[in-house]
């Protein structure tokens, strides 16, 4: 077989944990069947195939010593609806890891601004991890999060270790606040305007809904912080995952190729495009 | 740090002359609010102009059968209350500290007569004001556009 077809072979996988964290939201941990464990860097995904129904990207939410990964999914359509009815002990197929990683190494030694939005936690979840194992590599850490509403909050208990983290400035607001909110209401851009980090030597990283990375990027650059210094995730319909298909094309980006991590400098010209 | 130099470290002081700025801190007071105190009641009388110095501040609507509802929170550096600036001069909306809140309160009918009498200053303050509605309108448009809904033809 070639490389290029054995990149996109998926092996088996097990679902050995799962956690429903929202009404449509849900965390794997999956642990390779074998020896077949991948490397993989935070901001990376994984193809993630339900057998006979078809796969989709899900980026890794989390990796642990075993060689585990973690995978937050949302089931939105037919594909993520069948991966949220598999139990616990289920054999998927896996594939991975594909795609641009966020800049946590270049990112060293100034401040880090991390914002994400909804769902958009997942793929920064363990960028944040890896940041607050080694927090004494950066300055000044926010960690801004915006969601739907107090029901739609993810890892809950974590955010509260980060929150309560004495090197973090954690805050996190919601679009609607219902009864017993007592945090932050309204667009998680308004939290950057109100962070303390030094512009001039922070590395953003923003994960959610376009629109939103969208507003952020312009919150962020308003605030001073340099283009070349904000990093956006994007969301594409990736197929292939190895840059052969052209199903995640953004101009002359392939995003499963060339991102989904990419600076702002590369994307602020198409971010607005309705046509991409 | 008096209240004459607390005006004049705001953002819309900046380019004012020392008098301007004197002019300023004679409509203005420093007060503090308990969580729980309100400084804006829907329906009463928009008599301040308030700009958050420290503390967290929830914008609240009544909506008749679904109780007192948070649009918003505002804190620091950020402004509280329009409803000063245009008759009826009647506020539209509730505003209550949720934390211990310091502000800068301007009086509303003292600093309507110095706007008026001096365009200079009056281009300042409106300045922040239209700022801060601008900010505003971005973010309820951002709300309303539901951005964290589930997104339709995803697999």
């Amino acid at each position: 077989m070639s490389a290029a077809a054995e990149a996109q072979l998926p092996a088996p996988w097990r679902i050995t944990q799962r956690r429903q964290d929202t009404a449509d939201v849900f965390t794997w941990v999956v642990t390779p069947l074998g020896d077949g464990g991948i490397s993989c860097a935070p901001g990376q995904f994984n193809m993630v195939y339900a057998y006979g129904i078809g796969e989709v990207p899900i980026s890794i939410a989390g990796v642990d010593g075993d060689g585990s990964l973690q995978h937050t999914i949302r089931a939105v359509g037919s594909v993520t609806r069948a991966l949220a009815g598999l139990a616990t002990g289920t054999v998927i197929g896996l594939r991975g890891a594909y795609g641009s990683a966020w800049p946590l190494e270049a990112a060293s030694g100034g401040d880090l601004v991390i914002v994400a939005g909804g769902l958009g936690l997942a793929p920064l979840r363990q960028a944040v991890v890896q940041v607050l194992a080694q927090r004494e590599r950066y300055g000044r850490v926010c960690i801004l999060y915006g969601t739907r509403t107090p029901a739609d909050v993810l890892y809950g208990g974590e955010l509260a270790a980060w929150a309560a983290h004495r090197d973090v400035e954690f805050a996190i607001t919601v679009d609607r606040a219902s009864a017993g909110w007592g945090g932050e209401v309204g667009v998680v851009t308004r939290l950057v305007a109100r962070a303390g980090f030094d512009p001039e030597r922070t590395t953003a990283l923003v994960c959610g809904p376009e629109i939103m990375m969208r507003f952020t990027a312009e919150a962020l650059l308003k605030r001073g912080v340099p283009e070349g210094a904000v990093y956006l995730s994007l969301e594409r319909n990736m197929k292939c995952a190895v840059g052969y298909c052209g199903h995640c094309q953004l101009g002359p980006h392939f995003i499963c190729r060339d991102g989904p991590v990419l600076p702002w400098p590369r994307l602020k010209s198409l971010i607005d495009v309705p046509e991409l | 740090m008096t209240l004459r130099e607390l005006v004049e470290s705001q953002h819309f002081c900046r380019g004012l002359s020392p008098g301007q700025c004197d002019g300023l801190a004679a409509c203005a007071r420093e007060h503090q609010y308990a969580p729980g105190d309100y400084l804006l009641r829907q329906h009463a009388p928009a008599d301040a102009f308030y700009l958050v110095l420290e503390g967290q501040v929830e914008i609240k609507l009544a909506l008749p059968g679904q109780g007192i509802v948070t649009l918003e929170t505002v804190g620091a550096d950020e402004a509280v209350g329009w409803s000063w600036f245009q008759p009826p001069y009647r506020c539209q909306f509730d505003a209550r500290a949720v934390t211990p809140v310091r502000v800068l309160a301007f009086d509303a009918e003292r600093l309507r007569a110095l706007m008026e009498r001096d365009p200079v200053v009056g281009y300042a303050v409106l300045k922040t004001l239209v700022g801060t509605l601008s900010e505003r309108v971005q973010s309820c448009r951002l709300q309303v556009l539901d951005v964290y809904a589930p997104p339709a033809g995803m697999s």
